[in-house]
């Protein structure tokens, strides 16, 4: 037996350790708990948007983000899904407390237009100012024009209390 | 220009309630010019439209949520930006810009006539920050080979070298090019193509001479050994004093001959079959 195959060197070099049962774990999708509010004491609001679920996109929903990506033969899926995501938390930080519903985001050629619900919370001079800081930065890092459209509401829209 | 304001009370209260500007539907008047409110495509505008549209899925016992606010209608696209008043200003602002059509060209058959050559590009729209669509370059070429000046040995000489580019039914040799990046390189190329495939086929090669019975396209009774056989027959039936011309002038012959050209031809149907059966029925005077 060679030196190096003798139990007392090298002793688990002997048991077959490519024959060892493993667990793999993958991500959890948990598709029966996305973009859900559980049902609680009856006093929570909730707008249109949040009271269907995903499944009812389609049906009972529209699309929040509308882009060529997802047609037969288009390419850029990937690309528009990572912009969309950076643009909502940067909206949602930037008019903090003020948004009433999300966002929706429309890509008309190569422009993106952003249209947000506001509620009364900031004064009007300090709405102006922020409308042109979000499209001047947006612009200038995603090289496309973007526009903000807005709609301001009294209050939030409540469709239902769960 | 007097005209009736739709003036929804309880909208008003509620904007003097909040101190709030009153909306514009407020002091529209029924016959103002629609292309100013909206101009170019806009998402929808509660206070711009002066309509009472609800949207979205009633609860049990209510009914649509109002447009205040209502993100169902902002998610769709709206046409309101091409009413017809404004695809009229659009057309009166693309009106100089055109020219009319020429007045000679006033069939489908003149236009194929005096322009045989159909080329189809395809061009993309999509969303992004780029504008460039790789298959945007593909040209596709279309000639019906009748307009072209093609003689017998020209034609055939044609569709053998462009294979399962031509298709018989409509007659027309179709290129396609994208070896290209550009769409008129791709252009330039196929015109290329036609003009050589033209005076190939007009050329005759020395190995051409060589064409045997077996590369021929279509079938030739002439020299067959089907004729032989029929000359064979006829000799034997009716004796060698006719000669073979004469026996080949007969009716009955050249019935035959039409029967079996089509049917090689053509492939084999019920009627060709029963022409055959009927010439060869003739032939054998049965």
């Amino acid at each position: 037996m060679p030196m190096l195959m003798h139990k007392n060197v090298f002793p688990q070099m002997l048991e077959s350790t490519w024959h060892v049962r493993s667990v793999h774990i993958s991500a959890v999708c948990l598709k029966n708990r996305a973009a859900r509010i559980r049902i609680s004491k009856g006093d929570r609001p909730l707008t249109y948007e949040q009271t269907y679920h995903p499944h009812h996109i389609g049906h009972l929903k529209g699309w929040l983000s509308q882009h060529t990506g997802n047609l037969h033969g288009e390419d850029g899926a990937a690309q528009f899904i990572i912009e969309d995501v950076f643009v909502r938390r940067f909206i949602f930080g930037t008019f903090c407390g003020c948004l009433a519903d999300e966002l929706v985001l429309k890509r008309r050629g190569n422009q993106l237009i952003i249209c947000a619900i506001l509620n009364r919370k900031l004064a009007t001079s300090k709405i102006y100012f922020l409308v042109g800081y979000v499209e001047e930065l947006l612009s200038h890092f995603y090289k496309i024009p973007v526009k903000l459209e807005l709609q301001i509401v009294n209050e939030k829209n409540i469709y239902k209390y769960v | 220009m007097a005209a009736s304001i739709y003036l929804p009370m309880l909208e008003y209260f509620m904007y003097y309630l909040y101190q709030a500007v009153v909306p514009r539907t407020v002091k529209m008047a029924e016959d103002q010019d629609w292309t100013a409110v909206y101009p170019t495509a806009a998402s929808f505008k509660p206070s711009a439209v002066p309509l009472p549209i609800r949207m979205g899925y009633p609860l049990k016992g209510g009914v649509s949520p109002d447009k205040q606010g209502n993100l169902e209608l902002i998610k769709i696209p709206n046409f309101l930006h091409l009413t017809p008043a404004a695809i009229k200003k659009h057309c009166e602002a693309l009106k100089p810009f055109l020219t009319e059509w020429p007045s000679a060209l006033d069939s489908d058959e003149k236009c194929t006539e005096h322009f045989p050559i159909q080329v189809q590009t395809k061009d993309f729209v999509s969303s992004g920050a780029s504008l460039r669509n790789p298959n945007a370059r593909i040209v596709t070429m279309k000639v019906p080979l009748s307009s072209l000046n093609l003689d017998d040995h020209a034609r055939k000489k044609i569709i053998k070298l462009a294979k399962e580019r031509y298709c018989e039914e409509t007659d027309t040799l179709t290129l396609v090019t994208d070896s290209c990046p550009l769409k008129q390189q791709n252009y330039d190329h196929a015109m290329y193509l036609l003009t050589v495939l033209y005076h190939e086929s007009w050329k005759m090669e020395a190995w051409e001479e060589d064409k045997a019975r077996e590369d021929m396209e279509e079938y030739e009774w002439q020299d067959s050994p089907s004729q032989r056989n029929v000359v064979e027959l006829l000799e034997r039936t009716k004796g060698t004093e006719e000669r073979k011309k004469d026996l080949l002038s007969q009716p009955e012959v050249q019935e035959y001959k039409d029967a079996i050209v089509i049917m090689k031809n053509h492939g084999e149907t019920e009627e060709n079959l029963l022409r055959y059966k009927e010439a060869v029925k003739k032939l054998y005077n049965i």
